[in-house]
């Protein structure tokens, strides 16, 4: 059987994946149907796996990180204590509890899914998943899972932040974020070839958000010093990003015109930032308030910028996604910003936003739906490797 | 291209037409009504001393205007297929011309005529000598009207329309001008130098003449808007000066502040009318002006010179000014903002690290003088808002230009007074800041310090800044050191003691005095040395370089004229680096 293969390692792999069997016994008839059959289906399942692990990247991380966003949101606009949200409140508790334990356990389903591919990915394509860690975009979708897990995790229904076994999963959690944070960052500073003006694109503010989901989980935990740790990591780190990517020294031909869409998170990192100090001090002061404003000027600036997305909305493609978690994040820094400074605008700013972010999630979901197909295509730029990764994987083989 | 060959028709022009008509002025247009007064023109109704009543009667378009200026002077006849016109080329071949410049006269010839379709102004068979004669004083008006049309609004087509209400007698529309490209921030950068881009290259020419004086709107710059806050800050710091408790045994009347305060609110006046003027009837320049990476950040300062004029307001005046204002007041600021700094995020070529300048100082103290008068009216949320949003830029510009990056050429290698806009925002951020919490604490002390250093090593380095030619923009330079002085009277309401006191005094008088000396020059400048207003060079730029005129003068074919359009609308077609290689392999 011959397959269509598109990358030299794809080649290499489904050569090694395709075993076929060769019965000696001589069957009857109708059991060789079946079992020609049972074959047929075995090969064709085996094909479309492996083809979907060859496809699937980190990237993908991304609807789950929509989905658990989004159902955290859920979670705290329709919190009882929320006295913002009154209006909500009208619908009855039998309904919503019911709706946000739906959401939740949609978001887990599809993040286990997705973890589960991945997993298989690092085990049978454990040269594709180093190209991406290689890869300049790739490896900050690396904390995507992570984050994902713990808003998940916050998000839970049922659990409160003081029990062992948040506690054990945020361990679970937060520590393949640190050693990231030490690899990834310790690269900017000291490798000669990674440095940061090199590899700086708006995708690193997700290893910024991912110590600044850490921090606020902390937090909330109420284990203060860990917090604090990781929340000025996150900080430093975000301020030398910052400076770095508006200087723009390379230009923007650091990233394909498809993954414009990844320009929101200039204003994802801001938002995650006031939350995360928001619990540490345990109020919204001016800090978590200035850091809240600075995310909604970059989010505003980037709406009277249509322009610049215009090329990457021809196709659909998975970084579509990344349009619909930095305004749900947003939408969750003004729900706690409404809940503090009480007012008109406030109130005003968080329905917009939130009303905002569903509208964006419900279209990603309509259009996943619909081009399912061309999602797990071979032309992803997150797929395509850098002349400098591909000579690097040459090297580690 | 028309300027370099136009040595070489001049030569033969002057056998052809009086020499007069190539450097006639304005002024010397009564002179030559005289001579032609009995010539049957229909330009009569022309009042010649007044340049920008020509413009009524312009009709040139843009692509005829920069070939029409120089080709008017030779070729002046009616395009109909007459005998004139064989004539004239007759005349043309006569007076001894190489081969290729006689092609490439017919080849302009034919542009000419094609653009140029008001014949039916001339008699159908004048003589040759007063055909002449009346050409020049015609082509001379086209001379002076065309070549800023370019730069008016709509290409002259609203001074036709103003000149038809007016009742004047309409000239025979032209075809309507090509659209105006923007010029690509790099052309700035490749065709100006010094600190304030305003100075053209050797190497560089401009559109527009540079022998005569332009006419006034042109030559009045976006930075003129300086004077407004240099003038406006001092009313501020009298105020202040007259009314802290730290400083009241100088004893210092409030009539400083309501006489400065007055004379600042008449200058914004003044001043915002005839920017607003230029606006309507040269909006090709604003555009031009917007483009300039430099004076881009002037366009800040109307609105910032308002909130100064709303912070510094007389107590006799306005005791509390409503809060509607200061929203008012900061729209503009914000919709400018979310541009420019959009631009910086967004990579391309306006990108911060290719365009930072100390003059985008300017654009960032907007915000932090904008938080200072919400703060003072009593808002809290609005304040901090900008307060936020001018702080996280301030931060990355601030780096920015200490690194002065290599790629960065807009940064002056020598001191110049551009780099006291450092100074500007950490002291309006310290006030801002302090106003906002309602005390003087540590942030606002550590901004206030960080003037503080700025502003003396600045200041000991005071020997470097001269040798500078003065402009208009340096009003604008003043305003940092009124608010560090500004800034230092707050500190000593906190910290009270003789060094403080003292210091407050001498920032004060170093500011009144830089501010006075400014005054006294300015008015040197205008009424002694008349070149207050100098012609504006750099919004003149030309769209091409200089090296391919210089490439088209080596093969005057007209099969390489066919080429060079080629390759200058590949030029347009802003790929600098596939043209530049069509150059070397068709060279």
């Amino acid at each position: 059987m011959s397959m269509t293969p598109n990358t030299e390692f794809e080649n290499q792999n489904t050569i090694l994946d395709i075993d076929i069997m060769i019965d000696d016994s001589p069957p009857s008839s109708s059991e060789k149907r079946e079992d020609v059959h049972s074959l047929l289906a075995l090969i064709g399942l085996r094909f479309m796996v492996s083809s979907m692990l060859t496809r699937i990247h980190a990237g993908y991380f991304r609807i789950s990180l929509s989905l658990c966003w989004e159902t955290l949101l859920w979670k705290t606009l329709l919190d009882p204590t929320n006295s913002e949200t009154k209006f909500l409140h009208r619908i009855p508790q039998m309904v919503y509890r019911p709706v946000l334990i739906f959401l939740w356990s949609f978001a887990l389903f599809i993040l286990v899914l997705l973890s589960l591919l991945y997993l298989l990915r690092c085990i049978f394509r454990f040269n594709l998943v180093k190209g991406e860690f290689l890869h300049h975009v790739g490896v900050n979708y690396l904390f995507a899972p992570w984050i994902s897990w713990l808003i998940l995790l916050e998000s839970f229904p049922f659990i409160a932040p003081k029990h062992i076994g948040y506690k054990a999963l945020w361990w679970v959690f937060a520590l393949p974020v640190v050693i990231l944070d030490i690899k990834i960052y310790g690269q900017w500073f000291t490798k000669g070839k990674r440095f940061l003006t090199a590899v700086a694109n708006p995708t690193s503010h997700l290893s910024v958000i991912g110590n600044l989901v850490g921090a606020r989980a902390a937090a909330k935990m109420g284990w203060q010093e860990v917090s604090v740790c990781l929340f000025s990591l996150g900080m430093v780190h975000y301020l030398v990003l910052f400076v770095t990517l508006y200087q723009r020294l390379s230009g923007s031909d650091r990233l394909p015109a498809m993954l414009r869409p990844v320009f929101f998170l200039f204003s994802a990192a801001p938002s995650m930032a006031s939350l995360a100090w928001a619990s540490i001090t345990g109020s919204f002061d001016t800090a978590s308030k200035m850091l809240f404003f600075l995310s909604l000027f970059l989010f505003t600036s980037l709406i009277c910028r249509p322009t610049l997305f215009k090329k990457s909305m021809r196709k659909f493609n998975v970084a579509w996604w990344a349009y619909s978690y930095p305004v749900t994040l947003l939408a969750l820094a003004s729900t706690r910003y409404a809940k503090e400074v009480k007012g008109e605008v406030p109130h005003t700013i968080m329905l917009t936003l939130s009303s905002l972010s569903v509208l964006v999630i419900i279209a990603l979901l309509l259009f996943t739906a619909l081009y399912s197909k061309i999602l797990l295509r071979d032309d992803d730029p997150c797929l395509k490797l850098p002349k400098h990764s591909r000579l690097c994987i040459q090297n580690f083989k | 291209m028309i300027r370099t060959t136009c040595s070489t028709k001049e030569d033969f022009a002057v056998q052809v037409t009086p020499p007069i008509s190539k450097t006639i002025t304005c002024h010397k247009m009564k002179r030559f009504d005289s001579i032609l007064e009995d010539v049957d023109l229909i330009h009569h109704q022309l009042d010649p001393t007044r340049c920008r009543s020509l413009n009524a009667v312009a009709t040139g378009t843009k692509a005829a205007a920069e070939k029409q200026t120089d080709t008017s002077i030779s070729i002046s006849m009616p395009p109909t297929p007459s005998a004139k016109g064989v004539g004239f080329n007759d005349i043309f071949s006569q007076t001894s011309t190489p081969r290729g410049t006689t092609t490439l006269n017919k080849r302009i010839w034919s542009y000419s005529q094609t653009s140029m379709p008001r014949v039916s102004v001339f008699p159908e068979s004048p003589k040759l000598p007063s055909t002449q004669l009346r050409n020049p004083r015609n082509n001379t008006n086209k001379l002076k009207d065309t070549r800023f049309d370019s730069f008016k609004t709509w290409s002259g087509r609203l001074e036709r329309q103003l000149s038809v209400l007016r009742g004047k007698e309409q000239e025979p529309i032209s075809p309507p001008s090509p659209s105006i490209e923007t010029i690509p921030v790099n052309r700035y950068f490749d065709a100006l130098e010094g600190p304030e881009l305003d100075s053209l290259k050797a190497s560089e020419e401009i559109i527009l003449p540079e022998d005569r004086k332009w006419p006034f709107l042109l030559r009045f710059p976006i930075s003129s808007f300086g004077i407004c806050l240099g003038v406006s800050s001092q009313a501020i710091m009298w105020k202040k000066l007259a009314t802290s408790a730290s400083t009241k045994f100088l004893h210092i009347s409030l009539k400083a502040n309501l006489g400065l305060w007055c004379i600042s609110a008449a200058l914004m006046v003044i001043i915002s009318f005839i920017y607003a003027l230029k606006i309507i009837f040269y909006f090709e320049a604003v555009r031009r002006e917007y483009y300039h990476p430099v004076r881009v950040n002037f366009f800040f300062a109307p609105w910032i010179s308002l909130l100064f004029l709303a912070l510094g307001v007389p107590t006799s005046i306005a005791q509390n000014l409503h809060t509607s204002l200061w929203y008012i007041l900061m729209t503009p600021i914000f919709c400018l903002e979310v541009k420019l700094y959009g631009q910086w995020m967004s990579g391309g070529q306006r990108r911060l690290s290719k365009v930072a300048n100390p003059s985008n100082h300017l654009s960032i103290v907007g915000n932090f003088v904008g938080a200072l008068l919400g703060a003072s009216m009593g808002l809290t949320e609005g304040p901090i808002f900008f307060f936020a949003v001018g702080l996280a830029h301030y931060i990355v510009m601030f780096v920015t230009l200490y690194q002065r990056l290599p790629t960065n050429d807009t940064l002056p290698k020598e001191l110049h007074p551009v780099f006291f806009l450092f100074v500007a925002a950490p002291s309006v951020a310290s006030i801002a800041w302090a106003t906002i919490q309602g005390s003087f604490d540590q942030g606002s002390r550590i901004a206030y310090f960080i003037a503080l250093f700025l502003y003396f090593s600045l200041a000991v380095r005071i020997n470097f800044f001269r040798g500078f030619k003065f402009s208009l923009a340096w009003w604008a330079y003043t305003f940092p050191m009124t608010g560090a002085a500004i800034a230092t009277i707050r500190y000593s309401l906190v910290v009270t003691n003789l060094v403080t006191k003292c210091l407050a005094i001498i920032l004060c008088g170093l500011s009144t005095l830089t501010v006075t000396t400014l005054l006294v020059t300015t008015i040197i400048h205008a009424f002694f040395l008349g070149d207050l207003f100098p012609n504006d060079i750099s919004i003149a730029i030309n769209k091409r370089p200089k090296i391919t005129q210089k490439w088209y003068l080596g093969n005057s074919d007209s099969k390489n004229i066919d080429q060079y359009l080629k390759y200058v609308d590949s030029f347009q077609a802003k790929d600098t680096e596939s043209s530049l290689t069509y150059q070397n392999s068709s060279s």
